[in-house]
């Protein structure tokens, strides 16, 4: 069995759900009161992948909500494996935001591989990305999932995918 | 200025105490090295000499152990908030953990508030584009609205226009048909065969004319151009010419026909009588029309300012299903004897509503029907203003004062032909005309004692003629007889009005009336 550790940096706006979706993965469970994260939160999840033979520790840093990095953000960055991008289907300006994040990150970085979840998919009369820009991003970045953490409705399938990627590209050089 | 020991002691430990500073050193394979403070606050526990600090410390994978790093506000797995403080120095880091608690909280809460005040304000700007949204729609869909109307009024229009039109073209043509058929009914010569095809003749022209009539009715109600005439009328007068009408026909057909009116029912009534009258007409002529067996009973009572009209006989009745049909144009409902347009209820209730009333009716299949009609009236205490007109029957339609003379005004041959014959056999001299200006050269050159014009004729047309002549001091009567629809004003240049096709024995009658 090999284990593997990886440094996962969940990056959005603010209030489009990163410490909740994190929350439903790490120990699944959603509070519906929203509590804004100031600097960062670390948290841990260990994934199997009996297939490759493989544990996966996800060390999870849930950065606080911002639509542009400075110095500070990009610290906390600093040596990480992939990312979870967060938008809220609610708000499309939060899609926009996470297109510019993705822009900086990569330019301070370099390319890693990534996730988009667009969460808040249970907000269904309030939902405000049309199919034809869902399907456009999804076309552009690839892997995009529509989230709840509410309901916990693909957070598991996203990381999951992610530390797949991660697995691929440190194991394998792909 | 040098602080003085005490003060940079004082402040030592005030930072201590605050921050509660615990350091350990890190080889470059984040093993431990040593540790120096208590780790019990930020959760670590006892640290084992040479344990993998990532294990204890997630934050620090994929961190460089060789810069100098700070993070501030980092939460760890155990909830504590500490300031990060990476130190290198020869291949190894020190790393000091600082109690941020209390920053933190301060923290938090400011960006709280300042992060629900702006998802209030996003929630604002999403409310009013919506708002807008909503409002772009209300002014197109008002637009559309608009443009409707503007179709509507339009086609409103043409119709007008094809009403004012087909009555004109329909009834001149009939006027004649009718006519003459009753004028070669009355020749001596005609054999019994030819008889009974001038009776076919005029029989079907009739009918015709009371389809062409329900049809235009229909569509003038339907258009909004039908207006109310009321006046006051002797109502017990008008159910009085409803039996006579009615009792033969259904006597003809071996039925009863009974009036029962109540008391209270005042004998003069302020409404529209030709309106009344039709709506009367179209009930207890279906009623009359639909009943093989027993009879068919007019009530009619008057309660609080309504005038209910209930006729009821003992037809074949109306199904469910029908009775929610017959109100609709050109439905005929699916009984026996079910002719004609299919109009007759539809321009009744059209007219009830147009007095501001209801119809209802009350059926059971196989046992009969009660259309009942209740419309406002007014009950009027002046038997004097009663419109009701109780023309003289003619005794003798040949007495005439051979004196008298009637100018008629027509530019339809036949029709001339035709009222020249009446006019001719009553003992009047006739004076003819084909246009207007040619009636009124002749009226102010003759003087006759009756003007009877056509309206739909060249030049200015009969209208302006009778108000010229009224200029001209012309002061007999003016009678119209004309296809065309008249409004109010315009009647007002006439001393009467008949409509073609109009009735020659009333026409007759009328002109000596006015003549004597």
């Amino acid at each position: 069995m090999t284990h593997v550790t990886s440094k996962v940096c969940v990056v959005g706006d603010f209030a489009v759900g990163k410490t909740s979706v994190t929350e439903r993965f790490v120990n699944n469970h959603f509070s519906g009161k929203y509590l804004s994260t100031v600097g960062v939160k670390i948290d841990t999840r260990e994934i199997e992948f009996p297939a490759l033979d493989v544990t996966h520790k996800l060390v999870i840093w849930d950065v606080a909500g911002s639509d542009e990095f400075g110095p500070t953000e990009f610290a906390y960055l600093r040596g990480a494996n992939g990312y979870v991008y967060v938008a809220d289907g609610t708000r499309p300006a939060t899609l926009a935001a996470i297109e510019h994040l993705h822009s900086q990150i990569t330019g301070q970085y370099g390319p890693a591989p990534f996730v988009l979840m667009v969460n808040k998919r249970d907000l269904s009369d309030e939902w405000s990305v049309s199919d034809e820009y869902y399907d456009a991003i999804t076309k552009a970045y690839g892997n995009v999932y529509k989230t709840s953490a509410k309901t916990g409705d693909d957070v598991g399938e996203a990381l999951t995918r992610l530390a797949e990627m991660i697995i691929d590209r440190e194991l394998r050089g792909a | 200025m040098e602080l003085p020991p005490h003060v940079v002691n004082y402040l030592q430990n005030e930072f201590l105490s605050r921050t509660r500073p615990f350091c350990f050193l890190i080889d470059e394979n984040f093993r431990l090295i040593d540790s120096w403070g208590d780790s019990d606050w930020c959760g670590l526990g006892r640290l084992e000499p040479a344990a993998d600090m990532r294990e204890k410390v997630p934050f620090l994978v994929g961190i460089p152990v060789v810069e100098a790093q700070t993070f501030e506000f980092l939460e760890m797995p155990a909830r504590v908030v500490v300031n990060v403080h990476m130190v290198p120095e020869d291949g190894q880091c020190y790393v000091v953990l600082l109690d941020a608690k209390q920053d933190h909280a301060a923290t938090q809460s400011r960006q709280q508030s300042v992060n629900e005040l702006r998802l209030l304000h996003a929630s604002q700007r999403k409310l009013i584009g919506r708002q807008r949204e909503l409002i772009s729609e209300l002014v197109e869909t008002r637009s559309e609205l608009d443009h409707h109307r503007r179709e509507a009024e339009r086609i409103s229009e043409n119709k007008s226009r094809f009403i004012a039109m087909m009555s004109h073209e329909f009834r001149t043509p009939l006027a004649s048909i009718i006519n003459y058929a009753d004028f070669a009914a009355e020749a001596e010569t005609s054999s019994n065969d030819v008889q009974k095809s001038i009776e076919t003749i005029s029989r079907s022209a009739r009918h015709l004319t009371s389809l062409v009539e329900a049809v235009l009715d229909d569509a003038s109600l339907e258009a909004g151009q039908l207006k109310l005439l009321e006046k006051d009328f002797d109502f017990v007068s008008l159910l009085n010419d409803m039996a006579a009408m009615m009792a033969p026909l259904a006597a003809e057909k071996g039925l009863s026909f009974a009036t029962y009116v109540d008391p209270d029912v005042p004998r003069v009534i302020h409404a529209d009588e030709v309106r009344l009258r039709q709506i009367l007409i179209n009930l207890l002529g279906n009623a009359v029309k639909f009943t093989l067996d027993g009879g068919v009973e007019l009530l009619a009572t008057y309660n609080d300012g309504r005038l209910v009209v209930t006729v009821t006989d003992t037809g074949p009745g109306i199904s469910a299903d029908d009775q929610e049909k017959v109100f609709q144009a050109f439905e005929r409902g699916s009984g026996e004897g079910a002719t004609g347009a299919g109009l007759g209820l539809t321009i009744t209730l059209r007219l009830v509503e147009l007095m501001h009333g209801e119809v209802s009716l009350d059926s059971t299949p196989g046992e009969g029907c009660t259309v009942s009609v209740h419309v406002p009236v007014m009950a009027s205490t002046d038997p004097a203003t009663s419109g009701a007109q109780i023309l003289p029957t003619p005794s003798d339609d040949t007495i005439a004062s051979k004196a008298l003379s009637v100018l008629v005004c027509d530019d339809d041959e036949d029709m001339i032909a035709l009222i020249e014959h009446y006019l001719h056999r009553s003992g009047y001299g006739l004076i003819t005309s084909s246009s207007s200006s040619e009636a009124i050269d002749k009226t102010l050159k003759y003087d006759p004692d009756l003007v009877l014009m056509d309206c739909n004729i060249p030049g200015v047309g009969g209208v302006a003629a009778a108000k010229v002549l009224r200029e001209h001091g012309y002061t007999n009567p003016i009678v119209a007889l004309t296809a065309s629809k008249l409004n109010d004003e315009q009647k007002l240049a006439f001393t009467r009005f008949f409509r073609k096709p109009a009735q020659m024995q009333e026409l007759l009658t009328e002109i000596r009336r006015l003549t004597h």
